[in-house]
């Protein structure tokens, strides 16, 4: 699927523990306009709630997020 | 400033200033001693971080809307309005802070500046100005509990994974990492990440405690954001979990502000009293090692250790010992840091400052006092049971060059107790 998403911004987040990394998708929302993405890696589990969790309650949509080879992909479209 | 507005600001600190915060507002003496207590104004030697200042800006509107004397002759009181100059002042020194209540400590008056500046919160938030990363963190763990269905499948999934671990550590394939499990004593609210949940579980199971986890985290970023409301839901979230399970006890793991909520604000913001015991993790396991119900070998950890006080865990929320004393029974070589207990140094981590990217330079430049003491410390290995005070000081140890190691206390705990899994890392 992230083949066919032409990605923005990419986010290594690979390492940080939550909330920080949806602290760093809501840091560098910004910095991509509306319409773009932010495809965001990170290794800690908890963050498969709370990336979507922080989209929904913030009006950003979650494109995808999955778990490949142990990491949690994530591409984070900005809508607002 | 529009008539509308000004008539909400001064209706916050009217509805928010009690008899305490009137009389904060009377007895400051500027005698400044609070300055030298704050380790944000100690290292950045700004003057709007200056506690007394911090609250100044507060009392300039209440004596000007709350004050005769300031009503009628402002200029000689200092009265002010809450202006765009006042307000933006405001925000900056009120965000900053990171609510350690040193300032208090050693306040002749003990005038609680981070009391007074959850008034200010309140005001920034009515005007539109409250921090955004905190009121966006705030709203998503609020989503959470009311959308808890929608995360259930990857909550569950991620708890297997871990129990897998669990398993592999403790060399038990029966260890749980119980989910909803009724009629459970404790029920262990975690932070989000894994790390908050592996050495947990790992010692609950060992200790053969009848546990459960909890579907949520125990971060409270409406606290941070200074919204009660906001707060008193991200807390619900749990207690109503409690009630259902019927648990007896809830248990807040490795961070100052999530224990602090839990036993000391919930009951204020609910007007309801807490139907449950609540521990933090820390007294639990030192009950477990002095009563024997896990093992730990003092030897295992390597060279000198340190311990941080959290400030919501030490001064603010009375637990010393029982830290310290965990760290005492997994090594001999333990150091206390200068000075300790009600007077350590805050890291320059709390408060939700490690979340707002806006404040990094004055975050970084107040954790001098935490450099120098962990220098003078001699220590390799720093106990810390608090998420943003490690995540303050693993940055301060990459700038500074100190070389230690960085644990929570409960992976102290796990690395030192005789288990198959530790054998196996060893080997
Ligand atoms: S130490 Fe207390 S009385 Fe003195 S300036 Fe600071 S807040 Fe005011
Ligand atoms: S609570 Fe801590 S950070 Fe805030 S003003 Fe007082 S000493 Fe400074």
């Amino acid at each position: 699927m992230s083949d066919e998403i032409k990605v923005d911004l990419e986010l290594d987040l690979k390492g940080l523990l939550c909330p920080l990394p949806m602290v760093k998708v809501s840091q560098n929302i910004s910095k991509v306009e509306v319409g773009e993405v932010i495809r965001a890696v990170a290794t800690d589990p908890g963050a498969m709630a709370d990336i979507p969790a922080w989209a929904k309650s913030t009006g950003n949509e979650v494109l995808q997020a999955e778990k490949v080879d142990g990491e949690f992909v994530f591409l984070v479209k900005r809508v607002k | 400033m529009e008539s509308q507005q000004l008539t909400t600001l001064t209706g916050v600190i009217d509805k928010k200033m009690n008899r305490q915060l009137k009389q904060y507002m009377d007895i400051c003496a500027r005698c400044a001693i609070c300055k030298d207590a704050c380790h944000q104004y100690v290292g950045t030697g700004d003057f709007k971080y200056l506690p007394a200042r911090r609250a100044e800006l507060i009392r300039q509107i209440y004596k000007k809307y709350f004050t005769k004397a300031g009503e009628f002759v402002p200029a000689l009181y200092e009265a002010r309005d809450p202006d765009e100059n006042l307000l933006e002042e405001l925000y900056e020194s009120t965000y900053a802070c990171t609510g350690c209540r040193r300032c208090m400590y050693y306040c002749p008056f003990s005038i609680d500046t981070a009391w007074i500046l959850s008034v200010a919160k309140s005001i920034l938030i009515a005007a539109g100005m409250g921090n955004e990363m905190l009121g966006q963190l705030a709203d998503a763990a609020i989503f959470k509990g009311d959308n808890a269905e929608m995360f259930e499948d990857v909550m569950i999934s991620g708890f297997k994974e871990i129990e897998e671990e669990v398993r592999q550590i403790t060399g038990n394939p029966e260890a749980q990492v119980p989910v909803g499990k009724q009629g459970a004593d404790v029920l262990y609210v975690a932070l989000a990440g894994a790390h908050s949940i592996r050495p947990a579980a790992v010692i609950f199971e060992e200790a053969g405690e009848n546990w459960t986890i909890s579907m949520f985290e125990a971060a409270n970023y409406g606290f941070f954001y200074g919204d009660a409301e906001k707060a008193r839901l991200i807390t619900k979230r749990y207690i109503d979990e409690a009630k259902r399970l019927g648990v007896k006890e809830i248990v807040v793991p490795e961070c100052g502000h999530a224990y602090r909520v839990a036993e000391f604000f919930y009951e204020a913001w609910s007007k309801e009293p807490m139907p449950f015991k609540v521990s933090h993790i820390l007294e639990k396991v030192d009950d477990y090692i002095k009563s024997g119900r896990i093992t730990v070998d003092k030897g295992i950890i390597q060279g000198k250790v340190t311990y941080h006080d959290p400030c919501q865990l030490g001064r603010n929320g009375g637990k010393f010992e029982q830290p310290r004393d965990i760290v005492k029974a997994v090594t001999d070589n333990f150091v206390d840091l200068t000075p300790n207990r009600e007077k350590q140094w805050c890291c320059g981590g709390g408060g939700g400052i490690v979340a707002m990217e806006e404040f990094t330079k004055t975050r970084l430049a107040s954790g001098i006092k935490k450099v120098e003491q962990l220098k003078a410390s001699g220590a390799s290995v720093l106990a810390c049971p608090c998420e943003n005070c490690r995540l303050q000081i693993e940055e301060l140890n990459d700038i500074h060059e100190l070389g230690l190691e960085i644990w929570q206390v409960i992976d102290l705990v796990v690395a030192a107790m005789p288990l198959p899994g530790n054998k196996k890392a060893a080997e």
